[in-house]
Parts: C-alpha cells; structure tokens; sequence
C-alpha cells in the first residue's frame, strides 16, 4: 500500500452518561464505548469505506479524526504528525487539509445565505489576502468544478434541490483545497439517479485533486463499488476490513456476511450464508455489550456451533488479527 | 368492469399554486392506475415525480387550494362500488384559456365538508395509510400502544377498552415487536427507526382495512432493517390477503415487493404493466426513463469502464411549464434523430404494448 496519509491506532471515544438527581443513588455514571478501540490507516488517494448499521459509531469515529469531538484516548497521525496532541491553534492548519462532507445538508447550510457568499466564507477562512476579484474568479470556478450553472451562485440554498444542495456542500468543502475528506453519508436521501450523480462526481474529484476519502455509508452497495478498501463496524469496533471487493463476495465475519445478504436482491449471497436469516435480531444497546464477542449475542454461527465459551469469555474478546494482512477479521469462528 | 379491480384511479389531475412563481404547478397531470384485488402495485419515480401527490389526492388529504380538480377515483368495498371524488366538482370553478388555468375558485369550506362525506367509512376502514417518518406520524406524547388502541376502537367492531388493548397488543406481535406487552406503554421516541416502522404497520393495520398505501415504507433505514421491513410487509399482505399499494423511489425495493409497476415521472405514469415486464434489463419494449433508473443503480454490472456509475443527468423537470412533447425529451439517451421531432413536439400517447402493459414513449409505439 502507499506511505499512509493518516494513521489511526487505538481511537477511543466513550461518552458518559450522566444519571439524573432521582436515579443517583441507583448506579454510578455508565459509559458509552460510541467508538471503542479502532485502528486503520488510509493512503494517498485512496477510499476507505467505512459500514456498519446505525449507531454503530461510523460518525463518531469521522468527527474524531477530525477532532470535531474530542477522543478519549489512541492517536491520529496525520503526515507524520500526532494531531490528538495538538490544541486548537496549532491544529488549525491541519483543518484546511481536513474536511467533511455532512449528512444533512439542511442542517449544514444556512437556508438565508447566497451561496456565493457560502464558498467566500469558506475561500476567505484559509486565503486571508485575496483580493475581491480572485475571489469571484474562485467561487465561479469551484461551482464549475461541482457542475452547477454559475446563476446558482445568486440563490440561497432553501432554493436548490437536494442534489444540488449535496454539490454546494462538496462545492464548500473543495474551496479550502483539501487532501483528505470525510464523506458521512453524501448520498443518503437522495434519488438513485441523483446519487449516480454525485457518486461519479465524488469520483472525478478524487482522480483531479488526488484526495483521499473516509466514506462513511451505510449503503453496502455503494460502498462496494466506490471504495478501494471496506471496514465494517459493529458496536464501536471494527470487525472486518480488507478489500471491498473481497469482504463484499467472500466475508469472513458473520456481522458482514448477514449485512450483504441483507442487500436487497443478493438472493445468491443469501444462500452462501444459510441460516444467517435465522439469526436473532434483538435490539442491541450499547451501555450493556454482553461479554467477550460484542456479536455473539446475534451471532448464526455462535448459536449454530453450540454456544462455544470461547465467544463468551470476557478476558478473550476477538481482536482483528495481524495488521500486515490484507484482509482482517475479528472473528473467533471466521467463516470461509 | 372487472370484478378484480379493487381501486380504479382515472385521469387524476391535482394542482398547487406557487406564490413564489406566481403560477400553478401541475403536480400530478391525468395519472391513471388500477390496482387489483390482493395484488402489490408499486409506484417508482424521482422525487417531485408526484407519487405521494396522487396517493394523498385519492385520499382526500389535499387541503391546499387548488388542490385535486379533476378525475375520478373507484373503490371497490364489499358493499359495492364508491366514487371517492363525488360532488366535488360542484365546488370548484376554474378558468381556463389557451388551456392554461388563469384562476381558480374553490368553496373550500364545502369541499372538506364534502370530502368529509366522502372518506369517513373510508379512511381507516378501508384504506390505511403508512408514512415515511414514522416518528412524525405518530403523537410523540402518546404511548403507541394507546394510539393503536384508539384506531381500534374508532374503526372496529369492538368497543370494550380491554379487549381493545387485546388487540393492540396483537397487532404488535403480529408486527415481530420484541416484548409486545411491555412495548404497548413505549412512547415513539423510545422506539427505534425500525421498530417505529413496525408499530406504523401495526397501526394502520389494527383497523383491518382491505387496501394499504406505504408511502416509502423503508427509506432512511439501515439495510438490515429495511430488509426485514420489506419481509414483514410482504408476510402480512400474503397472510391478511390485502391489496397494496407500495410508493418508493427505490427501484430496488419496489421490485421485490410488487406484482404491478407504475413509474411515474413529472406527474405523469410512463409505464404500467407487470413487474417482470417492466423490469427486464433487456427489454426493447420498456421506457427509456425507466431503463436508466434501473442502470444507475448502483451495482458492478452498471458501472462503465471508467468506474462512473451511469447517471440520468439534469433533473426532473418543474411542472409550471409543461413541454408540448415528451417531458422526458431533455434527458433520454435514446431518441434519435428519425423521431427526435416528434418526442420534441408531440406527447406520446399511453400506449398498449402487450397486455397489462402500457407506455408513454414514442419509440416504442412506431
């Protein structure tokens, strides 16, 4: 693989969950491990789609690497730099490198403000100096890029459709010239022709600017196709990772193997994982994960092979196996 | 008539006005569907495609003036027939010149007095209606529980409050509600997305109607969620014996679940026919519009050899300013220079292509 642009080792985010006045004398303040131990590195030009259903703590490790919320503990080494040590003022340079694409647009943009002052807000934050025409010359030519007619410019974003609210999002995102861009959910609620849309225009961009993505979705297909490498996440952990092409046809952990069989018309996945369908799907929560495999408790194969102890013991809890590999899974049982 | 067909809509046309724009918006324009007894009708399309419009506009729940001015909508009950939309008319004047509407006046009063009529035996009893955030459809300050209860009581047979709560706790096993005992006392905001789903299903199923309408059902669900969704809705209807009709922008979700397909697109339906038939990949017979939602889905045998998944480019057309011609003229990769004139200028008629299916497309009625 190339030289990692950034390297994730050990990502931690737990939130505390406070009890209120009547229920303090019940228990102490319970924790929340939203993103519990998580290692990956990303390289130049590359796309690390990142799966797992909701509440598996996909956005949390997204806005922690970009130190949008604070990590409890691990590192995140940024061109060889450690930017959990860094405060805020030394990180800002970092920021410039660093950008996200938000899920709900609606929320992210200011429904009164023109879009031409959108992009020079974001232009102006990092190039103090430009001179008022190199700034007209730039946001002209950032709407271009993202292919949306320059009249747009003038409108407010309550004016443009989703599609079009989606590119003045990425419009933004580019104006700061980034190299690596957290992309959490860019598509969702989107028209499947909208989103072929913006999908291939994510993708020119990657070619042109030679960016690298963290492309957070919990739409497996479309993580199979635009991302080089897969990690899926469960309950905070990462479970599998490896090339999307291969988790997606030969899964090794049962999580990814019910996940893809859960695709709509993967009728031949699904008889790879027989049985999988039978698989108990009872609410999950994250204040109690059951002890040792965080997956047993829904796992096919646990109930298939008799409950093993090994799934349960708490003191041996499935860790990925050897970083040097291609493909990893935290499984005590992979299939395969 | 057919003693199959359960809901006959006929040349529906529905309208908003624009203060913005100052103009009216055509939203749905002469839809006209059937859905027949027990089966799944499914309604695909882009967004603004008005799929949800004429749905709601068979239901009565169109408030805004204009709102629905012309069109017949049937329902077949066990105790006959039913015009949805009768005396309507009555109340509406419309000026029409050059075949644009100039003005319009509505009596609004005694048209929801008139819908009113209309849809009391209706709403509920015979037609229940899923909508897509359950969250939002729900009462947040109610139990879901005493909600189902209360759709019960309004819409069956019983009246006792404890063979009600029976029966809400019923409907939430039949659901695959974990603990449905103790989940009748949840508040929708302790539920999750998916779950919320299910006690939606569970509500508008409770008052045993014969005709569902599931306004995108799964959307905004993860895929392991939306899967069982679709499994669950596919199990009740084959168990209860109930007609469907199943409204979703998702092809791929749409396809597993129906046995007839509408697509619509700009207020119109481009194709109607038989799922198999419409869905085939390698038709020559089925609408470009619809061929090309089917490629941009997206999937490894869809991607060009660029790695660019293929896209409809522009955007659906707004409904202000109908084309003469085809209105998907603008975005279709298939008219050639033999018929380009004709989809320019000329709307293509619904034609028959083969039975039960039907297209609005030039090129494949020469």
């Amino acid at each position: 693989m190339a030289f990692p642009l950034l390297k994730v080792s050990n990502l931690k985010k737990h939130y505390s969950h406070k009890k209120g006045i009547l229920q303090a004398n019940k228990q102490s303040d319970s924790i929340i491990p939203a993103v519990d131990d998580i290692s990956f590195d990303l390289g130049v030009n590359e796309t690390l789609g990142l799966v797992g259903e909701s509440g598996c703590g996909k956005t949390t490790t997204g806005k922690s690497i970009l130190k949008l919320t604070s990590s409890s503990s691990g590192s995140i080494v940024y061109k060889n730099t450690d930017i959990t040590l860094l405060n805020e003022k030394d990180f800002r340079p970092y920021r410039k490198d660093m950008q996200m694409i938000f899920q709900d647009l609606d929320a992210a943009l200011n429904p009164k403000v023109r879009i031409r002052d959108v992009l020079r807000e974001a232009i102006t934050v990092h190039h103090k100096n430009m001179s008022a025409g190199e700034i007209k010359d730039k946001t002209e030519h950032l709407i271009s890029l993202v292919n949306l007619k320059k009249s747009k410019l003038d409108n407010r974003s309550s004016e443009l459709s989703g599609g079009e609210k989606r590119r003045v999002g990425i419009a933004r995102v580019l104006a700061v010239e980034p190299k690596f861009i957290v992309a959490d959910e860019p598509t969702s609620a989107l028209d499947v022709s909208i989103q072929a849309q913006v999908v291939n225009l994510m993708r020119d961009l990657q070619n042109e600017f030679k960016l690298s993505y963290l492309f957070i979705s919990h739409d497996l297909q479309l993580v199979e196709i635009l991302s080089h490498r897969v990690a899926v996440m469960y309950l905070g952990r990462i479970v599998e990772m490896g090339p999307s092409m291969e988790v997606a046809n030969r899964p090794l952990h049962p999580y990814t193997a019910i996940l893809w069989s859960s695709l709509h018309d993967g009728n031949q996945k699904e008889a790879q994982t027989a049985g999988s369908q039978e698989a108990n799907w009872g609410v999950f929560d994250f204040e109690r994960p059951s002890t040792g495999c965080r997956f047993a408790p829904r796992c096919p194969v646990y109930l298939k092979k008799g409950k093993p102890s090994a799934c349960t013991d708490p003191e041996n809890e499935p860790l990925l196996n050897n970083t040097t590999q291609e493909h990893q899974v935290a499984c005590h049982f992979p299939l395969g | 008539m057919n003693t199959a067909e359960h809901l006959k809509i006929e040349d529906l046309h529905t309208y908003f006005y624009s203060n913005v724009k100052r103009a009216f918006i055509h939203s749905v324009n002469g839809v006209s569907l059937t859905v027949n007894k027990g089966e799944t009708l499914g309604i695909v399309g882009e967004s603004g495609s008005g799929k949800s419009i004429s749905m709601l506009s068979t239901m009565g729940l169109i408030n805004a003036a204009p709102g629905v001015l012309q069109g017949e909508v049937t329902l077949h009950t066990k105790q006959g027939s039913e015009s949805l939309l009768k005396g309507l008319d009555q109340f509406v004047k419309i000026d029409i010149q050059d075949k644009r509407i100039i003005s319009v006046k509505k009596d609004l009063n005694a048209w929801n007095k008139q819908v009113e009529n209309n849809m009391k035996h209706i709403r509920g009893k015979e037609i229940s209606m899923i909508f897509q955030n359950p969250k939002a459809a729900m009462n947040p300050y109610e139990t879901i529980g005493k909600q189902i209860v209360e759709m019960v009581l309004l819409h069956t047979e019983l009246r006792n409050k404890h063979e009600a709560k029976e029966k809400a706790v019923y409907w939430l096993e039949r659901v695959k509600i974990d603990s449905p005992q103790w989940r009748f006392d949840n508040h929708p905001f302790g539920l999750s997305g998916g779950m919320c789903q299910r006690a939606m299903v569970a509500m508008a199923l409770s008052s045993e109607p014969s005709l569902l309408i599931a306004d995108e059902p799964t959307t905004g669900l993860d895929a392991t969620i939306q899967s069982k969704i679709i499994d669950l809705l596919a199990e009740l209807q084959q168990e209860l014996g109930i007609t469907m009709v199943l409204i979703s922008h998702d092809i791929s979700v749409i396809s597993r679940l129906s046995d007839n397909i509408a697509v619509m697109y700009s207020g119109t339906v481009m194709e109607q026919g038989p799922a198999k038939a419409v869905l085939d990949v390698n038709s020559d017979k089925t609408h470009p519009y619809t061929q090309a939602l089917l490629s941009s889905v997206p999937e490894e045998h869809n991607l060009l050899a660029n790695g660019h998944l293929k896209s409809i480019d522009g955007e659906v057309p707004d409904t202000i300013d109908i084309p003469a011609g085809c209105r998907f003229y603008a975005r279709c990769k298939m008219k050639h220079s033999g018929i380009e004139k004709q989809c320019h200028h000329e709307n293509p008629p619904f034609q028959e292509i083969s039975p039960g299916h039907r297209v609005r497309c030039w090129l494949r009625i020469n």
